[in-house]
């Protein structure tokens, strides 16, 4: 597949594929253009900070409050997390009652003494899947890779 | 810590009622088998309802000690095997399920520890095998 770019101030941006046809590599352009261009808020010590979806390793609950999960860092959102979910693409998926993970950004998966399964992000951060919503993090993981 | 203390009394009073719900059957079929003229004892039905509450409360509760973050999962298997161990051996006591006899309660307590951890080993290699195939797909 052949890439072209152009770099023009003044054009309105816009990414176009053509393509025979949805194969991964498009799937992936896709997520990374989606998760590139959706601008998110987040709040940490009374500081707005703006990020994209791309860098989300997860959103998840502590405390009542909502927060995304950054590589570096965790800023506190206004939004519930079913409200998020709402908005996000199919690179995130809930793992449980508080956690939606980027499947993006799973290092690895490993098994815990009482039978549940932990997901591990790239940046170290690690919450367990919910035996319920198993099936589906499964599916996802399975569409994305297509 | 305060908010796992919450989810083990919630998921304790969700399931006790299956304790007294499991006895009340087993009292049914043995009233059934008991022949005319024997009848149950009503202190022992009390014991009973009272004990299988407890244990149902425990059994589900304890379920929890696992979402301990900073308890090491040998610590949560550890305090769940302890937490089971000591209410059903106080339960089987007081119930008479089981004599009151130290090679007896030795017998019990060694199976009742093998049983436990061939129970959670085979469900944390089913969970191991399932992680492993995720791993595979990512």
């Amino acid at each position: 597949m052949k890439i072209k770019i152009i770099i023009d101030k003044n054009a309105q941006e816009e990414v176009t594929v053509v393509a025979h046809c949805r194969t991964q590599l498009v799937k992936q352009i896709e997520q990374l253009v989606e998760n590139s261009t959706k601008i998110f808020v987040g709040y940490k010590d009374g500081e707005a900070k703006k990020f994209s979806l791309v860098d989300v390793q997860c959103f998840f609950i502590e405390g009542g409050k909502v927060y995304a999960n950054l590589s570096k860092e965790k800023l506190q959102l206004k939004s519930r997390l079913y409200e998020i979910e709402s908005v996000v693409n199919d690179s995130f998926v809930r793992i449980n009652q508080s956690c939606i993970a980027n499947l993006q950004h799973v290092k690895k998966f490993s098994a815990v003494f009482n039978g549940t399964i932990m997901m591990t992000l790239k940046n170290g951060y690690s919450d367990y899947v919910a035996r319920r919503e198993l099936k589906n993090v499964k599916e996802k993981i399975k569409e994305i890779k297509l | 810590m305060k908010k796992h203390f919450k989810e083990f009394l919630l998921r304790g009073l969700i399931f006790a009622g299956f304790g007294p719900i499991v006895a009340a059957i087993v009292f049914f079929i043995l009233q059934l088998s008991l022949s005319d003229g024997v009848a149950l004892d009503g202190i022992q039905v009390f014991i009973t309802i009272l004990s299988t509450y407890v244990i149902a409360f425990i059994h589900a509760g304890s379920s929890v000690f696992h979402q301990v973050e900073t308890w090491s999962p040998l610590k949560s298997a550890f305090l769940q095997l302890l937490a089971l161990y000591l209410v059903y051996l106080v339960a089987y006591l007081l119930n008479s399920w089981l004599p009151f006899e130290p090679l007896v309660i030795v017998i019990f307590s060694v199976l009742f520890i093998v049983g436990y951890f061939v129970i959670w080993l085979t469900v944390f290699l089913l969970a191991k095998k399932e992680s492993q195939n995720l791993n595979q797909k990512i």
